[in-house]
């Protein structure tokens, strides 16, 4: 009944699973097709209760909703709210990682610290608090109140949009798309795109934008930074992903979702002595902590905790019989867990008061007692070990290496070594040809798109041809999987100039920077190679380019948008839900290029879609009279198609 | 004879037949390309309102005494003797739009350009009725599956 | 069971079909002065656009007559009816003996009797024949004058102009297509042709074809002269009933049949244009020549001929017609003249659209769509199956009316509607 997803690991539990009748999210994907071609095009209104509107994209039935919108708007207004549903997650994420900031600096949350000083300082510089002859906890108090004004702030400029380059600030005074605060501009996006609110599709397509850097300047860049400052900042490390990672003879507890502030303290919690000893009692050997999604990623990127899998693997990780407890909080988290883990002795904990699923176990989180609730969630997972049964354990053999922990800091360390730290070396290579450009890719993992295959097939391709790939979220997880976050496949994946450098820096060619909150590493490495110079002086100038091959969240809208709006060329595999209107199609993909330096493509192929980049990349290296590629196999997209 | 029904009680007027009728009919038969080609492609089926929270997705009939086969001056409509479908031959058809007159049930559109009617025909591309699994795409695409191919009797025992 | 037919057009061929579909074996006999049957008579407008070929205007195939084993003689006039005997005299003097007589000898153009009638290049445009002779004398004509304004007349003139003639239509009623729509979706239609360069006079006709072996040209009502090289007559037809009539057949204006289309002779039945029977919006018999009923009737004839007992539910005047790219579609009662009737009109005139209809005791009894054509059938099957409307009399013209809104109609009809595919449509209903 599934369909085969090109990922071995996953066929074999998806046998496990048929056989057993459990239902997947492959099944339930294919219960869901045909698509509703209204819904998939954008046309379809549920704004009000005019309707529901449909415009008949085959222009000969009903062209208008019964309010009189048409598909311009229609269209746009789906997509603001789309961007604004993203930029609400995010910030949401910012928001409560500032509240355990703030409860730190009052003394509240004890079980955590400052791990990165140096960032809390830097951070509160640029919030315009003065940080002299206060001890951290001041000033993470004083920080925390800032951040959590800036949420409600209801004029002026959100205080990071100060890291973009001039060009960008300019561009986006002028179009008015400047976030005055946070929160203020998720609501603007929900009062705008009300009946008979905003009904002028490139006026929309600006309130799409505002939020969406709402998102990327404010509330996914604030959460990232205040994630390095409480949980420290990462390190490159060496780790292991795939569903291989689960142990035989170990409790495998897997933390999944986003928030890292319980997370981190499970893996503490994880190496405790007391906890240690129970699970030998328990007759294991011990815990085995790893994660899914995002929440893997952020205990990857800062304790090597392995990565069992992607947004995808969810169920399968269930499926696998050996997992003792699945701690989730928010986001991305299937509401089927419940029922899959009913064939299985899987304890399943939900933890955030934001959000509760049938069938699971609630146990509140609350900075105050983290390290306590911690400790709670793996006794009860240590308890549940002889729970296991044996003849339904099938954990698979694939696993994998990799390293990750790359932020916009450490890249300095790595590409200039610890005497010459700085982007200069980055850009040399740019400059030089050795490297053509930078991309992103980023994004979910989808069943529309092969199941996670589409990243790696696109990743391979860009460092075949010379790109450095930055990557966030379970689309590392995807290329992760197939061996990409090794230094060693620069060696059998990158091109020569790329290889060149990987080796003589000792990096893989594809960088993995953390959950998709970090994205905004990507934002400030951007800002960084313009500081540095040589290679553009705003962030459109730059050859870089960014790919969302496989997206499927609200989030991955709101990313998309605050890179576009950034100046970036952002393909993603999958349209977004515009095309019944051919006027904001063209506008998003086309004409909104001059307005804001960044645009969108929509291309599903991986393959073509890493051209479409690397034409991109092209272009902006022939309008930079960058030198020509120095490697002989890379071939020249641009100077190919003239 | 097998034919497509819909079943009232389960019909909720979504409209998927009618875009999975276009695409299908469309050159590309993939929605994407289907609103950008040149000639839109024309649905054969119409989600129809009839009142509040009943709806109906109707299309040709197949008539079995067809008001539009008797019509057709041009031998364009005709029964097919094997399967009891009404078929239509656009090479024969001369836009005189005799057949749009007779349909009791309105499931006839003009193709302007070309001067033609078009119609259910089933999908001729998935060949619905030699292929035991095959299904037209309006069936195939309805999410609540109202829509039913198969013969009276089948359709009376599945409702 | 010997059987002759008298025609071979629609209803003629229809009703070979349905003997043959009944009776496998027995004798057909099939009699026509045509000497090439079995082409679209409706067609033959769209041949002389050059619309279509003329191998697009068989509506069987060649074998037809030979694959149902039917002696076919054509060509051949039929002279007689000999109800006594039971034959048929052909004008060779042949004799066809029958047991059961179909007369489907359909209609001819009147000719209007007007001084200059016999000039060459006047025609009427009626058969096969007619096109090709029409055709084979076009490199000789710059300017037609087509006299009168109804299908035939404006499907000429339609035709003649697709050949790059001039065209002057002349209509002695104020309106065009005066048989079959009402004055102002004819008004639609009327501006609408002469934008696209046909001249249409109503109000006015000919007096005399001027010219010495071969038309020069006309003179009017009102004195004056036009010229032209060609004139095609279209004043309408009228049935072919004389051979019934000398056979002391009932005629009336056709001849008459009963419900199982049969003539006042228990033998002989009629078919088609020919045959003057029970009108379900008029409630009285009439002629109505058109095709669909020629269809209906050959065959309902056909097989009552063979021992069926079909009733056929009565004629209903239907007319499509469509001159540069706006449609117009009639059907039953359109130009009501009593106050009996009750008549509700929607229109767009920016946009050519036009609907009416005509009710009588809350029953639809006729209707015209100008231009939104589509769901007019839908109200065809108002009208066939008599239902009172009266709650749905303000949608039944809505842009939105379609098949769905009469579903209740036809749930609470109880069985009006007779057609099994209603039934099966409102089963989940």
């Amino acid at each position: 009944m599934s369909k085969p997803t090109g990922n071995s690991i996953n066929d074999g539990l998806l046998k496990i699973a048929s056989e057993k009748n459990i239902q997947t999210i492959w099944d339930r994907f294919h219960l869901q097709e045909p698509h509703c071609g209204f819904g998939t095009l954008g046309l379809c209104c549920k704004i009000c209760n005019l309707g529901p509107c449909r415009i008949d994209p085959f222009g000969e039935g009903a062209q208008k909703g019964a309010c009189g919108a048409d598909a311009d708007i229609i269209a746009s207004r789906n997509l603001a709210r789309n961007a604004a549903g993203g930029a609400a997650c995010h910030s949401d994420h910012c928001r409560d990682l500032a509240v355990t900031l703030l409860e730190l600096g009052r003394g509240k949350a004890k079980d955590y610290s400052i791990k990165d000083p140096a960032k809390l300082r830097k951070l509160a510089v640029e919030f315009g608090i003065k940080i002299e002859n206060k001890n951290d906890l001041k000033i993470a108090e004083e920080l925390g109140e800032a951040i959590l004004k800036e949420f409600g702030q209801q004029e002026g400029e959100l205080a990071l949009i100060k890291r973009a380059p001039k060009k960008q600030v300019d561009t986006w005074r002028k179009l008015n798309v400047v976030p005055r605060g946070i929160d203020i501009e998720v609501v603007q996006a929900m009062s705008r795109t009300h009946i008979g609110c905003d009904s002028e599709y490139r006026h929309i397509i600006e309130l799409a934008m505002k939020t969406s850097l709402a998102d990327g300047w404010g509330g996914s860049m604030i959460a990232t930074d205040l994630s390095d400052i409480l949980f420290g900042s990462p390190q490159p490390v060496r780790a292991e992903v795939n569903l291989g990672v689960l142990k035989d003879d170990e409790v495998n507890v897997l933390v999944h979702g986003h928030e890292p502030t319980l997370s981190d303290i499970i893996v503490s919690a994880s190496q405790d002595k007391e906890i240690i000893e129970l699970a030998k009692k328990a007759g294991a050997k011990g815990i085995n902590l790893s994660g899914i999604c995002c929440t893997a990623a952020e205990v990857l990127m800062r304790h090597g905790i392995p990565m069992a899998g992607t947004f995808l693997q969810q169920e399968l990780a269930i499926i696998t019989g050996a997992v003792e407890a699945m701690v989730v909080d928010i986001q991305c988290v299937m509401p089927s867990l419940s029922e899959v883990a009913q064939s299985f002795h899987t304890k399943l904990i939900s933890t955030s008061p934001k959000a509760r699923f049938k069938g699971m176990e609630h146990i509140e989180f609350n900075e105050k007692d983290a390290l306590l609730i911690a400790k709670k969630i793996l006794k009860i997972a240590i308890e549940n070990y002889k729970n296991r049964d044996r003849s339904k354990v099938n954990i698979p053999k694939e696993k994998m290496t990799l390293v990750a922990g790359f932020t916009m800091e450490n890249i300095f360390y790595n590409l200039g070594g610890s005497f010459r730290k700085s982007y200069r070396p980055l850009n040399d290579a740019i400059i030089s040809g050795r490297i053509r450009g930078v991309a992103g890719v980023v994004g979910c993992d989808n069943p529309k798109n092969q199941s996670g295959m589409c990243h790696a097939d696109m990743v391979k391709h860009l460092i075949k041809n010379d790109v450095l790939v930055v990557q966030t979220g379970c689309s590392a997880g995807a290329c992760a999987k197939a061996g990409l976050l090794t230094p060693e496949s620069a060696f059998r994946f990158a091109g020569d100039g790329l290889k060149e450098i990987c080796e003589t820096v000792g990096i893989p060619p594809v960088l993995h920077t953390g959950s998709c909150v970090d994205n905004t590493r990507i934002l400030t490495a951007c800002c960084e190679m313009v500081k540095e110079g040589g290679i553009g002086n705003s962030i459109d100038e730059l050859p870089v380019a960014g790919a969302a091959p496989e997206w499927m969240s609200e989030k991955a809208i709101a990313i998309g948008w605050y890179f576009v709006a950034s100046g970036i060329f952002v393909v993603i595999g999958t349209p977004l839900r515009v095309l019944g209107s051919k006027t904001v199609a063209d506008y998003i993909c086309n004409d909104i290029e001059p307005v804001v330096g960044g645009k969108w493509a929509f291309e599903g192929d991986p393959i073509k879609a890493a051209e479409l980049m690397i034409a991109h990349i092209d272009k902006k290296r022939e309008a930079l009279k960058l030198k020509p590629l120095m490697s002989n196999e890379a071939i020249s997209y641009g100077a190919k198609r003239t | 004879m097998k034919k497509i029904y819909c079943d009232i009680k389960k019909c909720l007027g979504c409209g998927s037949c009618e875009i999975a009728c276009a695409v299908e009919h469309s050159r590309s038969k993939t929605l994407d390309i289907a609103i950008k080609e040149e000639l839109l492609p024309i649905k054969r089926r119409k989600a129809q309102f009839i009142d509040k929270g009943r709806a109906i997705s109707t299309g040709c009939h197949h008539c079995e005494d067809a008001a539009c086969v008797t019509a057709c001056m041009s031998a364009a409509m005709y029964k097919d003797k094997k399967t009891g479908q009404t078929m239509h031959d656009a090479d024969k058809c001369i836009g005189c739009w005799m057949c749009i007159m007779s349909c009791p049930f309105g499931a006839l559109t003009r193709e302007r350009q070309e001067k033609v009617i078009v119609k259910c025909d089933l999908c001729p591309d998935r060949d619905v009725l030699a292929l035991p699994a095959g299904r037209p795409a309006c069936v195939e695409a309805c999410h609540t599956k109202a829509l039913f191919l198969g013969t009276l009797e089948e359709f009376k025992v599945r409702t | 069971m010997r059987y002759a037919i008298i025609g071979s057009s629609a209803a003629g061929i229809s009703a070979v079909e349905a003997i043959r579909s009944k009776d496998k074996e027995a004798a057909i006999t099939v009699i026509s002065d045509e000497k090439t049957p079995l082409y679209s008579r409706c067609l033959i407008s769209y041949l002389l656009a050059g619309t279509i070929d003329k191998d697009k205007i068989w509506i069987r195939p060649d074998n037809f007559f030979k694959k149902n084993k039917v002696e076919a003689i054509l060509g051949v006039r039929a002279e007689k009816i000999d109800t006594e005997s039971k034959e048929v005299r052909l004008e060779n003097r042949e004799k066809i003996r029958f047991d059961r007589l179909l007369i489907a000898t359909g209609s001819s153009p009147k000719l209007e009797d007007i001084p200059g009638k016999d000039k060459k290049r006047v025609f009427p445009l009626r058969t096969l024949g007619h096109a090709v002779e029409i055709q084979s004398v076009l490199d000789k004509v710059k300017s037609v004058a087509v006299l009168g304004g109804g299908l035939i007349g404006l499907r000429a003139a339609y035709a003649l102009k697709s050949r790059g003639k001039d065209v002057s239509v002349f209509v002695r009623s104020p309106q065009i297509l005066s048989q079959i729509i009402d004055k102002e979706s004819a008004g639609i239609m009327q501006r609408h042709i002469e934008k696209k360069g046909i001249k249409i006079f109503t109000g006015r006709s000919a007096k005399e074809i001027k010219g010495k072996d071969s038309v020069e040209g006309l003179v009017l009502d009102n004195g004056s002269n036009i010229d032209c090289q060609l004139v095609v007559v279209g004043k309408g037809v009228s049935p072919n009933i004389e051979t019934a009539k000398e056979a002391g057949i009932k005629t009336n204006w056709g001849i008459v049949v009963d419900q199982f289309l049969k003539t006042s002779d228990d033998n002989i039945f009629a078919a088609g244009d020919v045959s003057e029977s029970y009108d379900i919006a008029l409630e009285e018999k009439t002629i109505n020549a058109i095709w669909p009923v020629a269809c209906e009737q050959g065959r309902a004839a056909g097989l009552n001929m063979s021992g069926e007992n079909q009733v056929y539910d009565g004629t209903l005047a239907m007319n499509s017609i469509e001159f540069f790219g706006l449609p117009v579609i009639s059907i039953g009662i359109t130009r009501p003249k009593k106050d009996i009737y009750k008549e509700i009109v929607r229109k767009n005139l920016d946009k050519n659209v036009y609907k009416k209809i005509v009710l009588r005791d809350n029953i639809i009894v006729g209707a015209v769509f100008v231009n939104a054509i589509e769901q007019i059938g839908v109200i065809g099957a108002l009208i066939k199956n008599k239902v009172n409307i009266k709650d749905a009399e303000d949608i039944v013209l809505e842009d939105y009316f379609d098949y769905g809104k009469i579903v209740n109609i036809i749930k609470d009809s109880k069985g009006a509607f007779k057609q099994k595919e209603f039934t099966e449509t409102i089963m989940t209903a």
